[in-house]
């Protein structure tokens, strides 16, 4: 989710072109949707769900919670996935940005009270970025066919493999109903808070939003495998 | 050996105005930015007005982008298809929507301070500049991509993080006009602006 959520970011910021020749430009990127219409069906409810429960939550979390709050609660899950993002780094054969990865999680945990504030960052740690479905990528994995789930949203064949083993390693899966949904509920919504004004954009810049969002996500996640590719020859 | 300080003079020739071009186009990449940005300091509030930011952005970026170049990617395979009266009406409408896009965005994003890291040339017109822009957690990686065509560089390409939006505009344009035609393309364009 929060790979999509930048790349939402990212849609909000631009609007132009295509850095390829010419050529490559009337072929374009195969599109590989096969069950369209099913995808269709599950990004209408999606988008209805956000409409009348999520965006409104958001808004509220938004306004009634001092940004500091907010931060700190981002930051936590954020530290969270510092150690996914560097599992995943150490996968790909990339030690020294895992060992950065790792350092963040030491640093935050620690000097950051827990995570609560990101004090990585401004030590010259940066965040990285890193999941099972760029690190099945890097391995050599396609995206496959593009899959919209009910709730989290835009995905792909491989990004859905990646996801079911992140959350088959992630502890919240191992804890008390009440702890584990109560904790992924916190950062779905912290999630969806975080990116009101990009939904906004998008809303507003679109013709087809589905269509558009499907190739947001698609760009975005070849753009990270792309990254995690040269890093991965780099090292 | 003859051939290879030949080829190697070559290289040289070929090199020289490549990194002179680059240069230039870095420095047009600068200049926008140093604008807008100079403009929204001196009147912060220009972020909370839509309507004065779509202005400022019409006035001093639009001249500095290549609409036709953009349309035409967008419309991809169905471009040569379309009479000149339609690609004409096509552009201007699709123009309007982008101030207005690249205006929210603006107004979302606020911090402005871009940083031109590199550029890598593609052709002997062609020059991708990769810049990010700085003032977050994690800095935002913004490549603008332009063409030296009559009267100067012109954009007309901005991909974020590595997402081109006429990339994800060409398969919504794609859909729209293989269902109602490029006509149906217009309209809907228009009624996005008038929204």
């Amino acid at each position: 989710m929060t790979c999509f959520d930048r790349s939402a970011l990212v849609a909000t910021v631009l609007f132009a072109g295509l850095g390829l020749s010419s050529a490559a430009m009337a072929q374009g990127p195969e599109l590989n949707d096969p069950i369209e219409p099913v995808n269709r069906a599950f990004f209408g409810l999606n988008d209805v769900l956000d409409t009348v429960a999520f965006k409104p939550i958001a808004t509220v979390w938004n306004t009634v919670l001092p940004k500091p709050v907010r931060t700190g609660v981002g930051n936590a899950f954020g530290n969270l996935d510092d150690v996914f993002i560097g599992a995943n780094h150490l996968l790909q054969g990339r030690g020294k940005d895992a060992m950065t990865d790792f350092s963040r999680v030491l640093v935050n945990t620690t000097v950051g009270i827990g995570g609560l504030i990101d004090v990585a960052s401004t030590q010259n740690l940066e965040k990285g970025e890193g999941d099972f479905g760029q690190t099945l990528g890097v391995w050599g994995a396609g995206p496959g066919f593009y899959l919209v789930l009910p709730l989290l949203g835009p995905s792909t064949a491989r990004d859905t493999v990646g996801r079911a083993a992140r959350v088959a390693s992630d502890p919240r899966t191992y804890m008390t109903p009440a702890w584990s949904w109560g904790l992924v509920g916190l950062e779905f919504v912290q999630i969806k808070a975080d990116n009101v004004d990009n939904a906004n954009l998008i809303d507003a810049s679109s013709l087809d939003k589905y269509a558009f969002t499907r190739n947001l996500y698609l760009q975005r996640r070849a753009a990270i495998v792309q990254s995690g590719r040269e890093a991965a020859g780099a090292r | 050996m003859l051939r290879c300080v030949f080829s190697f003079c070559l290289m040289f020739a070929c090199m020289a105005p490549a990194q002179a071009q680059n240069a230039s186009a870095e420095e047009q990449v600068r200049r926008m930015a140093a604008e807008v940005t100079a403009q929204v300091r001196k009147n912060p509030e220009l972020l909370n007005s839509p309507s004065q930011l779509a202005a400022l952005v019409q006035q001093r970026l639009m001249p500095h982008f290549d609409f036709g170049r953009i349309t035409q990617i967008a419309m991809g395979r169905n471009w040569p298809k379309t009479s000149g009266g339609e690609q004409g009406q096509v552009t201007s409408e699709f123009s309007k929507l982008l101030v207005r896009t690249y205006s929210n965005a603006l107004a979302n994003l606020r911090d402005l301070d871009v940083q031109v890291r590199d550029s890598r040339s593609n052709s002997a017109s062609d020059v991708t500049v990769r810049t990010q822009m700085i003032g977050r957690a994690k800095p935002v990686a913004i490549d603008y991509t332009l063409t030296n065509a009559s009267g100067g560089w012109r954009v007309y390409d901005v991909s974020v993080e590595g997402v081109s939006l006429v990339t994800a505009y060409r398969d919504e344009f794609n859909g729209v006009v293989s269902s109602s035609g490029v006509s149906g393309l217009i309209a809907v364009l228009k009624q996005k602006n008038a929204k």
